[in-house]
């Protein structure tokens, strides 16, 4: 499924095509992991806005919504693990992975609690800056693309792996871009979807919305964030298949394998 | 993009390149690489690969793993509330 030279393009393309295989059943695993690690942000976020100023007197609320947080983010991972693993089975393989997409090796997975344990980090760390997260959804990016690159497990070879693919500096750039503006669109499309649901409920029902049209609104900040938690579980699938593709093409252009394939599809009738 | 040149096998000089083994990268023919889970090597490679495997030094490697994971995880529990409070109080 290696068709074209390594691009953004190419890698957008043919994620799409590994996103289709692997969706059904694969994304629902990662989609039911995801959502209480996502919603445990949106409660940390409503609770830190609540304290305002006086954030530093709610240590214990606040840890205790975080520790919670970081236990969900642990159990998120394993979905994406198994939604990887999916993607990088859909593309070798060009079907539907099966029941050995649950088989994700241990050392691969230990290297990738290690690594999306730095990006995530990184990212609070950095939250302060602008360049900071950015490289930290970067790297926890290409984490799960490189994850069953790693045999072994151990510190030193993920990281090696991520400075190796982190190499295409420039495609891993385009494509944060790409997902960055298909957030922005996933999460207008979601807010619009609710606007128009509701507006079809008071429509065609008698369903009362007046309570519901104070909830399911732009100034309600809570559902704001509701609407870009939901975003990024949307579009999640798009950006591991695509981290999978980046890491799986770079590899078949060091290695020779895409111009072989290639060679091969010119040479059939 | 660099036009790629065709590179003869590590092994056998007269036999083109097929592939890298992905962990010397020495450039290796049809009949010296093998592809293991998706991955190319080479056989000394491979061979390092399993009896490092078999070797007690894994046990290490993993505590090291899970040690460094867990001070991780702990560190961005703190920092998450660190980086909070920090913009709370900003705006």
């Amino acid at each position: 499924m290696i068709r074209a030279p390594l691009s953004t393009t190419s890698v957008l393309d043919e994620s799409s095509d590994v996103v289709a295989l692997a969706a059904a059943p694969w994304a629902s695993a990662l989609i039911l992991t995801s959502i209480p690690y996502r919603f445990l942000q949106v409660l940390f976020l409503q609770r830190l806005i609540e304290a305002g100023k006086n954030a530093t007197h709610y240590g214990n609320v606040l840890g205790t919504t975080a520790n919670l947080t970081i236990l969900a983010f642990l159990v998120s991972l394993i979905g994406r693990a198994i939604y990887a693993r999916a993607c990088r089975l859909a593309a070798a393989t060009g079907k539907t992975p099966g029941r050995e997409t649950w088989r994700v090796p241990l050392a691969s997975f230990a290297s990738y609690l290690f690594i999306a344990s730095i990006a995530e980090l990184l990212f609070f760390l950095g939250m302060t800056t602008i360049i900071g997260p950015i490289v930290a959804i970067i790297v926890a990016g290409l984490a799960v693309g490189t994850m069953e690159l790693n045999e072994r497990a151990g510190i030193v070879a993920p990281l090696k792996l991520i400075a190796r693919y982190g190499r295409e500096a420039r495609i891993v750039l385009a494509l944060a871009l790409v997902f960055a503006i298909a957030l922005f669109i996933a999460a207008v499309s979601l807010y619009a979807t609710f606007t128009a649901g509701l507006w079809m409920a008071s429509a065609f029902t008698s369903f009362d919305v007046a309570r519901w049209s104070i909830l399911l609104t732009i100034w309600n900040r809570q559902f704001v964030f509701l609407v870009i938690a939901g975003a990024i579980i949307a579009i999640e699938p798009f950006w591991i298949a695509a981290n999978v593709m980046l890491v799986r093409k770079a590899g078949a252009e060091e290695s020779g394998e895409e111009l072989r394939l290639w060679f091969r599809e010119l040479e059939e009738p | 993009m660099a036009i790629p040149t065709i590179q003869p096998c590590a092994h056998h000089s007269e036999r083109r390149a097929f592939a890298l083994c992905m962990t010397c990268r020495k450039s290796l023919c049809q009949e010296c690489v093998t592809q293991w889970d998706g991955i190319y090597h080479c056989a000394s490679c491979l061979a390092a690969r399993r009896s490092s495997a078999a070797g007690t030094s894994g046990a290490a490697a993993w505590l090291l793993v899970i040690g460094a994971t867990g001070v991780l995880l702990y560190l961005s529990a703190r920092a998450m509330v660190w980086a909070g409070a920090l913009l709370a109080s900003l705006f």
